[in-house]
């Protein structure tokens, strides 16, 4: 089996007309497309840089606003600029989008403009068919892109029949890379929380390179909508590298190909490598590598009764337990039942309320201070 | 622990309760009977006649054919008179009718509302608008083009706004040429709306589409050059949210440069600055939520002390109806806001009587039969939510609403039927008492409006007011049919059923945090769509009586050219040099302010001089974050 076609989708800088692409990630996802979806009012520097890091097929734009024989010259021409033109770009909008300006536009390197009333299967049914081969790409000397890209080998290796050329030195991680991991029930707010961490990673330490491997659940006919990109503003920055990932079939939060696609990221220079699951049940354990160093349970004060929290495996296992929205009436109650809960393990594991959606939380401060000291401490003692 | 709307509900259906009590007493009470019947004669009495230009002699108060105590009741206090408590029948006394010509009976009982607000906010030919100087006798009659000057002000708003500000101002000049109010409409491009600089990265392309690019004070300077800014036949109305404080605080100190300090307490007209629709509806907000609200706040309050004749913030249902929502969840939606910015400003230690005369609404005309009453109801639930939860006065009471016809329900197929559509649009939205209406450019489906469909949608208001005799002679006259009340009944009990359910979600703000506006509203726009796929909502040559052959129109676009746009950037640049030291001092003296709980506004208007509106944006997303959208 190939593996699915991921493309990447937006709408421009100071444009909110996201009713268009929402439908359309949809019927993408529903035609086998693993979409990963970059939100509204999107910058082209943001939209390059999560096309070359995703290693997608093609960027796909949304534009209602005017503009749109710039935006879209502007990102071919980017892209080119970082010899990523293998990447094609499609789109369209609403009706200030002319036959004149379509013509001008795939002069200028765009591969295709809907036009309002094209169906949406047409859409779907154009991108299966144009994309599904990759282009033969020559080889690059960004090192960034050569880690997208080996990504997508590791990634399509799973899809494929034989699994080789994984990863090809099995040698341990670097010395100062910190792995953290991030799991939890699904609207538990652990995107968002990763998102204030790096902002504050980044801020720490002006030097620091972060890398986020996110997942999100395949769904029927195979797609995923990989949306949290739109969440994580702050992590759409020059020193994080982001890529999302769906499950493909797998239970349990991660992918079949996590493991080896964390073990190349743990080998590439980065400071920080975080890693989301998808929302996990009770009985999940996602973290079973070895080379996560930190593992973090986000819980929603909401969880149901207290008996629930006994079955609940990741408390037993995490080493830092955090009760995001705490701002909720419910988080007093939470915060003192796993507070008794974690008594049971006999070991050492911290508890943290957090408020995420609020700026300079003192919270994910707290957590910044806790992950930043292990990982000062693990540097000190190597 | 219940929000405020709650205590609304409440309040309506108390209200609605004592209705139906004083219609009891007023037929058990024989004294009290007797009072309201004299009540009824004496305002019978006091109803002037006028005559019609063929003659027909008309009052111009229309009344229910009723004589019976309870009845009587049910009409004064559930209803109301035009200009009277809960407002139903409007919110003026008078409102579009032709001017008062001579004296016919006494005048003085009624005359209680003649403030010069009113006069302001009235229609087109309100007798009691300080034209009394020249007054024209009905036998004397003048074409109306020459009368025109002379009128009262028309409630006529034309949308404008594109390419530079100077181009803008030329637009301005010639759309307001022969009014003699100068009443200004202004729409902003894309990056100004997002509180972005030209000059930032990726933009370049979007400088003056769709509005125009304001970047610096300078830019507001040029924007209005030519108006007399402090003068009473002057309003500016600004369409822009998100950085409404900045724009604000610019637009402030461009009228000071130009006309000195003095100015600002003359100051009039609108800034739309509703941030909860931007996260319910529009998608332009660009700081968190909750620090959005304390900037808007603080600008409301600034504003509401030093510039008494200022509307800083414009309650807008439009973008929400226009994003797809249900004509009821529009009234709903907007209405709950504005009681929550009430409550903002309560809870500010503001009375109602201070901030409440300071609030205006906008709403979306579209061609739904909940059209009919929807301003109508909206404005009784908002008189008595002001009155009886907030302890609002009269004029505080008020629901000042400004329509726009509806752009969702123009298409492009057969454009010319977007006249027809408009025309009842605007029918509907004058027999709702709105104070002011845009009615749409019929080619708006494919570009922005040209002069000609630009021309003919302003006619169109004028043929419907001063043409035709509908709404010239009579207030009331579409008022109170049967028809109109199971509608008003209606959308009334649909209207508090969105607020109980708002309120179980723990009040607007925690509603919103919960998408439940945004999701509603997504839902009924998937129906609405749906609805129109599998023909249950028939829309003519679209998907009934569709012509096979027609083509597409060319349109010529308006579009602003590259060098337009590269002035914009290389005169942005220069601003940023020239003030570079300054900006740096005015920032961090706003930072430092903003990081208290003192109110910021007189450092952002400090800021607004030397600082560019992409500076202030960016580093007040510094201190507060920015928005996280809801996905």
């Amino acid at each position: 089996m190939a593996a699915p076609i991921r493309v990447l989708t937006a709408v421009p800088i100071c444009d909110g007309h996201d009713s268009a692409i929402n439908t359309i990630n949809l019927e993408f996802i529903r035609h086998g497309i693993e979409v990963v979806y970059l939100g509204f009012h999107r910058y082209v520097s943001d939209i390059v840089r999560a096309a070359i890091q995703e290693d997608v097929a093609a960027v796909g734009i949304s534009s209602y606003n005017g503009g749109h024989i710039e935006f879209f010259a502007e990102v071919v021409k980017q892209l080119k600029k970082r010899g990523a033109d293998d990447i094609k770009v499609f789109g369209g909008g609403g009706g200030t989008i002319t036959h004149d300006d379509q013509r001008i536009m795939q002069k200028r390197g765009v591969d295709k403009i809907f036009f309002a009333g094209t169906a949406l299967t047409d859409m779907a049914d154009f991108v299966r068919d144009r994309y599904a081969k990759k282009p033969k790409r020559r080889a690059t000397s960004d090192a960034e892109m050569k880690l997208a890209r080996k990504l997508t080998e590791i990634e399509e290796s799973y899809a494929g029949k034989s699994r080789k050329a994984k990863v090809e030195s099995r040698k341990s991680k670097s010395g100062s890379t910190r792995v953290i991991g991030f799991t939890g029930p699904g609207g538990a707010g652990k995107t968002t929380l990763i998102d204030e961490l790096v902002l504050r990673m980044l801020k720490r330490d002006a030097k620091s390179r972060i890398a986020i491997l996110s997942h999100d659940p395949s769904v029927v006919g195979n797609g995923a909508l990989l949306g949290d990109r739109a969440t994580m503003i702050n992590a759409q920055n020059d020193r994080v590298f982001m890529r999302s990932m769906a499950t493909r079939g797998q239970a349990g939060g991660l992918s079949p190909a996590t493991e080896d696609c964390l073990q190349l990221l743990a080998q590439s220079g980065f400071d920080y490598v975080i890693i989301e699951t998808v929302g996990t049940g009770q009985e999940a354990m996602p973290f079973q590598s070895k080379l996560v160093d930190e593992t973090v349970l986000v819980m929603n004060p909401d969880y149901g009764a207290r008996l629930q929290l006994q079955k609940i495996v990741m408390l037993d296992l995490a080493d830092i337990v955090v009760v995001n929205k705490s701002d909720l009436d419910r988080a007093k109650t939470a915060v003192n039942e796993i507070e008794r809960r974690l008594e049971q393990n006999l070991r050492e594991q911290k508890l943290i309320s957090t408020v995420a959606k609020r700026h300079r939380d003192r919270g994910v401060d707290e957590l910044c201070d806790l992950l930043t000291r292990c990982a000062a401490a693990k540097k000190k003692g190597k | 622990m219940m929000s405020k709307l709650g205590s609304v509900v409440e309040a309506v259906d108390k209200y609605n309760e004592h209705v139906l009590a004083e219609v009891k007493r007023a037929r058990a009470d024989e004294k009290f009977g007797r009072e309201l019947l004299d009540r009824w004669n004496e305002i019978k009495r006091n109803i002037k006649v006028g005559t019609s230009p063929t003659g027909l002699q008309l009052p111009r108060l229309a009344l229910p054919e009723i004589d019976e105590p309870g009845e009587i009741a049910r009409f004064l206090v559930g209803d109301g008179l035009p200009g009277e408590f809960p407002y139903l029948n409007g919110a003026y006394r008078e409102m579009y009718l032709e001017p008062w010509q001579e004296p016919a009976i006494e005048t003085g009982t009624f005359e209680k509302n003649g403030d010069g607000r009113k006069s302001r906010l009235n229609g087109a030919r309100n007798g009691a608008n300080g034209n009394g100087s020249t007054p024209r006798a009905a036998k004397n009659r003048v074409p109306d083009v020459v009368r025109k000057p002379q009128q009262a002000e028309e409630p006529t708003r034309l949308f404008s706004g594109l390419m530079l500000a100077e181009d803008t101002n030329k637009r301005f000049h010639f759309l307001s040429a022969h009014q003699r109010s100068k009443r200004l409409s202004t729409a902003f491009d894309g990056p100004t709306l997002y509180g972005i600089d030209s000059d930032a990265d990726g933009v370049f392309g979007k400088i003056g589409e769709g509005g125009v690019a304001v970047d610096t004070v300078e830019d507001m300077v040029r924007l209005y050059d030519g108006f007399d800014l402090g003068s009473p036949d002057f309003s500016a109305s600004m369409t822009i949210s998100g950085p409404a404080p900045i724009i604000m605080a610019m637009y402030i100190a461009a009228a000071q440069r130009r006309f000195g300090a003095d100015v600002v307490p003359k100051l009039r007209g609108t800034i739309q600055a509703d941030i909860f629709k931007e996260v319910q509806a529009q998608n332009e907000t660009i700081f968190p939520v909750e620090a959005s609200l304390r900037f808007l706040g603080d600008m409301m309050e600034w504003t509401m002390r030093h510039m008494p004749r200022w509307y800083p913030v414009s309650i807008s249902g439009y973008h929400i109806g226009e994003a797809g929502s249900t004509p009821v969840q529009q009234a709903a939606y907007t209405l709950s806001n504005g009681f929550a910015y009430a409550e903002m400003m309560a809870d500010r230690g503001m009375s109602a009587d201070e901030f409440g005369p300071r609030l205006s609404f906008f709403l979306d005309c579209g061609l739904d039969v909940e059209y009919i009453a929807l301003t109508r109801v909206s404005r009784r639930i908002w008189a008595i939510g002001m009155k009886e939860v907030f302890g609002a006065g009269p004029k505080a009471q008020l629901f000042k609403v400004h329509t726009q016809t509806s752009g969702r329900s123009l298409i492009a197929a057969e454009f010319r039927n977007n006249l027809t559509r408009t025309a009842a649009e605007l029918m509907l939205a004058y027999m709702n008492g709105t104070n002011s209406c845009h009615s749409n450019s019929a080619d708006e489906p494919f570009t922005t409006p040209s002069e000609e469909w630009i021309r003919l949608s302003a006619h169109s208001q004028a043929i419907l007011l001063e043409e035709s005799g509908i709404f010239k002679h009579t207030m009331n006259m579409l008022s109170g049919s049967p028809g109109m009340k199971a509608v008003e009944r209606a959308v009334e009990a649909a209207i508090l059923e969105e607020f109980r359910e708002i309120e179980r979600l723990g009040g607007v703000l925690a509603a919103v945090e919960n998408r439940y506006q945004r999701s509603q509203i997504q839902n009924a726009a998937h129906r609405y769509e749906e609805q129109i796929y599998d023909g249950t909502r028939p829309i003519v040559a679209l998907n009934k009586y569709r012509n096979p052959d027609e083509e597409m129109p060319e349109f010529e676009l308006a579009r602003t050219p590259r060098a337009r746009q590269q002035l914009q950037v290389d005169r942005l640049k220069k601003f940023k040099t020239k003030n570079a030291r300054k900006a740096e001092q005015a920032l961090d003296k706003l930072a430092d302010i903003v990081e208290t709980d003192e109110n910021c506004f007189p450092a952002l208007l400090e800021a607004a001089e030397v600082c560019s509106l992409g500076q202030i944006s960016e580093r007040l997303q510094e201190v507060v974050g920015r928005f996280r959208p809801m996905v």
